[in-house]
This record gives C-alpha cells, sequence and structure tokens, in this order.
C-alpha cells in the first residue's frame, strides 16, 4: 500500500498535468480585448469595434473617457489592454510609472482644432490676435474639455494663448470633463459655441466649424497607442494589427483623423 | 489656517457652502409642504408625486443633470421662460444650487415625513377643538413637535448638496468660482499630474464639513426632542 500510494498520487498528477497541457494548447477562439480610448475616438471606435468584431472573432470592450481619468484609472491597475490617448503627456506619464510594454507604443493618429458654433450655418470667422471672441461669445459660454487636464482643452487653452485671447475669455469657459460633453453643450444650443477637435465637430448634427486652429498655434495633437505591460494575448495583438489595417485606417480617414505612419 | 488651502481651493469651499445654503433654505419650505402633504393628506396622485419626489435619489446622477439640462437650459422649455423674467440657471452657480436642491430633495422630505407622521393627530384635533385654525394647528403644534426631522432632513439635504457632483457637472459644467464645487474641484485637481495634493486636502474638508453636519444634526435633533417631550 505504502507503494501504490505515490505511484497512484504521479498517476493523478500526470492526469492533471495532461489536462493542463490539453486547455493550454487549445486555441484561444475568442479573447476579450479591453480599449481604454480617449472620448474624441469614439465615432470611429464604434464602426471599427463591430468590425473588428466580425473579422476576427475576438470580443472587443471599449472604455471611452477623457484621456486623463482613463490614464488615472490606468495608474490605479484598471485591467486595459490597450489605451489610446489623445496627448502624449498622459502617455509619457503612465510609461514613466512602467506601465506600458517596451516597444508596444506608436503614434496612430492626428487631429486638429476647431471653433465650433451652434447650428448647421454659422458664418465663418477668421482667429487672429484683434478676433473680438468676448464680443463673438456674448452673454454665453465657450465650451472647452477641462483646460488644464484634457487634451482638448489643453489644446485650446494654448491656441488661444497663442492668439493671446485666452486671458479675455477665460471665465466664459464652461470646463467639461470630456471633449465630447463639450460637444453636445454646443450641439443642445446650451453653450453657444466651443472648441473641439475637427473629428468631433464632424460627428455632431447640429455644429459647424467657423474656424481650425492654425498648426503652429497649439502642440501637435498626436495620438499615442500602447500596449499595457504583460498584455499579450492574441487578441491584444490582433487588435493593434487591425488598427494599423486598411479597414480601420479607411474608418479614422472619414471621421477626418490623420493617419500617421508608424 | 489660510496658507492651509490654495485660493483655487478656498474659492471651491466658499461655492460649495454658499451653494448648499442656497439650496438648503430654498428647498425647505417646498420639503415641510411636500412632506406635510404626503404624511396627511390623501389625494388622487399622491403615489405619483411620492415617485417624483423620491426620483432624484433613484435615478443616475447624470440622468438627473441631463434633465436639468433639457429642462432648465437657456433653450429648454422652463429655462427659456425663466430667462425672460431674467432669471437664468444654466452654467451660473443658481444652476448648480439646484441641481443640489433637487438631489437633496428626497432625502430632506424622507425625514420631515416620518416626524410628522409621528406627530399624534389627537394633538392637532384638540387644538382645532379648542378654536385655532388649521395654520395655527400647524405653525404651534404640528410643526414644533415635527422640528427634530425638520433638523434632521434639513442638516442631511445640506450634507447631501455639498456633496453632489454628477447632476452638477452634467448641468452646469465646470467653472472655477461659479460651478466648480468640492467635488468638482476634486475631480478636476485629480485629473491634472500632481494634482492629488490639491485633491487630498479638499477631499479632508468635505470629511471634515460632513461629518460636523452629522454630528450637529444628532445634537439639535437630540435637544429639540428633549424639549418637545416636554421635560
Amino acid at each position: 500500500m505504502l507503494i501504490t500510494k505515490p505511484f497512484q498520487l504521479s498517476r493523478h498528477a500526470r492526469a492533471l498535468a495532461l489536462g493542463i497541457a490539453v486547455f493550454a494548447s487549445a486555441p484561444a477562439l475568442s479573447e476579450t480585448v479591453t480599449l481604454f480610448a480617449a472620448a474624441s475616438l469614439t465615432t470611429a471606435l464604434a464602426e471599427i469595434e463591430a468590425d473588428f468584431e466580425a473579422a476576427t472573432g475576438h470580443d472587443l470592450v471599449v472604455s471611452l473617457a477623457g484621456s486623463s481619468a482613463l490614464a488615472q484609472q490606468i495608474r490605479q491597475g484598471a485591467p486595459a489592454d490597450i489605451f489610446i490617448s489623445a496627448s502624449t503627456d498622459w502617455m509619457d506619464l503612465i510609461a514613466a510609472e512602467g506601465l506600458i510594454e517596451p516597444g508596444g507604443r506608436f503614434d496612430l493618429l492626428g487631429n486638429t482644432l476647431v471653433l465650433i458654433a451652434h447650428g448647421r450655418a454659422a458664418p465663418p470667422v477668421v482667429i487672429t490676435p484683434d478676433f473680438a471672441l468676448p464680443g463673438l461669445i456674448g452673454d454665453g459660454r465657450l465650451a472647452m474639455a477641462l483646460v488644464d487636464a484634457v487634451p482638448a482643452g489643453i489644446y485650446g487653452k494654448a491656441a488661444l494663448d497663442h492668439f493671446g485671447l485666452w486671458g479675455g475669455i477665460a471665465d466664459r469657459v464652461a470646463q467639461t470633463d470630456n471633449v465630447r460633453a463639450a460637444l453636445a453643450l454646443v450641439a443642445l444650443g446650451e453653450a453657444p459655441y466651443g472648441i473641439v477637435y475637427a473629428t468631433d465637430a464632424n460627428a455632431a448634427e447640429n455644429v459647424t466649424i467657423i474656424a481650425t486652429f492654425p498648426p503652429e498655434s497649439h502642440p501637435a495633437i498626436v495620438y499615442p497607442l500602447a500596449r499595457l505591460a504583460g498584455r499579450d494575448g492574441t487578441g491584444v495583438a490582433a487588435l493593434v494589427a487591425y488598427l494599423q489595417g486598411d479597414a480601420a485606417r479607411a474608418a479614422f480617414v472619414r471621421q477626418g483623423f490623420a493617419v500617421l505612419g508608424d | 489656517m489660510t496658507d492651509w488651502l490654495g485660493p483655487a481651493e478656498w474659492q471651491a469651499v466658499a461655492l460649495s457652502l454658499r451653494v448648499s445654503l442656497w439650496a438648503t433654505l430654498f428647498s425647505l419650505p417646498f420639503g415641510i409642504f411636500v412632506a406635510y402633504a404626503l404624511a396627511r393628506w390623501s389625494f388622487p396622485g399622491k403615489q405619483i408625486v411620492n415617485g417624483l419626489v423620491h426620483l432624484p435619489l433613484i435615478l443616475p446622477p447624470v440622468v438627473t443633470g441631463y434633465l436639468l439640462l433639457l429642462s432648465f437650459g437657456t433653450r429648454g422649455p422652463i429655462g427659456s421662460f425663466l430667462a425672460d423674467w431674467g432669471i437664468v440657471f444654466a452654467f451660473r452657480w443658481s444652476g448648480a444650487a439646484l441641481a443640489a436642491a433637487i438631489m437633496a430633495f428626497p432625502l430632506m422630505v424622507r425625514a420631515i415625513r416620518l416626524s410628522i407622521e409621528a406627530v399624534d393627530p389627537k394633538l392637532e384635533q384638540a387644538a382645532a377643538t379648542l378654536g385655532a385654525a388649521p395654520a395655527w394647528v400647524f405653525l404651534t403644534v404640528t410643526l414644533p413637535m415635527a422640528l427634530p426631522g425638520i433638523v434632521t432632513g434639513t442638516i442631511l439635504a445640506f450634507a447631501k448638496a455639498m456633496g453632489e457632483f454628477g447632476a452638477t457637472i452634467t448641468f452646469v459644467s465646470n467653472i472655477p468660482g461659479e460651478t466648480r464645487t468640492i467635488p468638482s474641484a476634486i475631480y478636476a485637481f485629480l485629473q491634472v499630474p500632481g494634482g492629488e495634493g490639491a485633491a487630498l486636502r479638499l477631499v479632508i474638508v468635505a470629511v471634515v464639513v460632513a461629518m460636523a453636519a452629522l454630528l450637529l444634526s444628532e445634537i439639535f435633533a437630540r435637544r429639540v426632542a428633549a424639549r418637545v417631550g416636554g421635560q
């Protein structure tokens, strides 16, 4: 009996090992990939999400918010596989904390910043240092994402600063927690004007782009993508490849993004 | 003490106190009226009124904020009507107070209603048989005896108003000095790299104010209960 016991144990152990081997080598048909993405990507990703799932069989979960909120969640251990930020600052911050996979970062997209007005046919304006922005806004509010935190707000403040216009309207700005909330305020007409990305303006029915901020008036708007540390499943790799593929590129371009070479 | 908080943080604290104070004071008469109606009267649609009062407690705050924006915004049916009279809530501190008042209203009404229901109707009837008019009965019998619940409801509503965030940021956004209350300021500070220190200081203020409000309500309620008890 004393001899059979270790024999039985090892037989169980072998069965267990075999089971693990079979389980591990079974093809991972479908993985759930969690993507944290800047709110300005909402419309483009809605299209890409369905196409990616149909094309690869993986399940894509997209969490959209201001890049700042997402970066803070990732710092606190949120279960994201891939992060697309609307600014390099927030990506640099989580990179400095060792949270992204070495070599897993590249610049995916570019964007432009625009001044929008409520309605379908607002007259265009030209933004110069002499531009009477406070007169244009009047009693209303200029809707922007948080100007010290959310990239769209930071870029917007920088662009207005570039023309010396920020000081005159700083107290007329209604700040929202992400750029899509600022867009919604203008689309509803609650704020007559707003500063958002060109891609946001294209996504809304009831707003008009009345001016485009020149690229030199603000830091380059770049959307870096990064795989987060330790996230190397097949689904993650498939999504990174898909986002650089032709179908995703076409969807991004349709929304008005510039697709950057990697 | 004044060095302990930065100017932006003081601004948020002062604004929060102002918003919560106005929200509480302004909704108190309505709160007492609605609580009395729910406790003492029977009328058609009572359950609907009860449901409407409790709706902000059950709905996600962002939904309440969005509904406020749609109805009380400058283009909303109520907002555009009030704007003709010079009353504007959208993106003003008064809008933050409105959002806080509506979010805190169920808590206020619940506490007051319970204490009015606890008042013995026989006492009110006795006062009436002695010739007191209904309004006088209410002022001299019902109201004093329900005072513990009114105090508790008021202070609970104040504490809730201090903490309101979801409906506020959705309805009146996040404007420093105008609608950036303590919770909105904490949220904004947390979004900035290196803003954790300021956020933490405001968290301490929020905890202290909330605890102080609860303790005050306990002390007041006990004192008033002792008085009403007749000792």
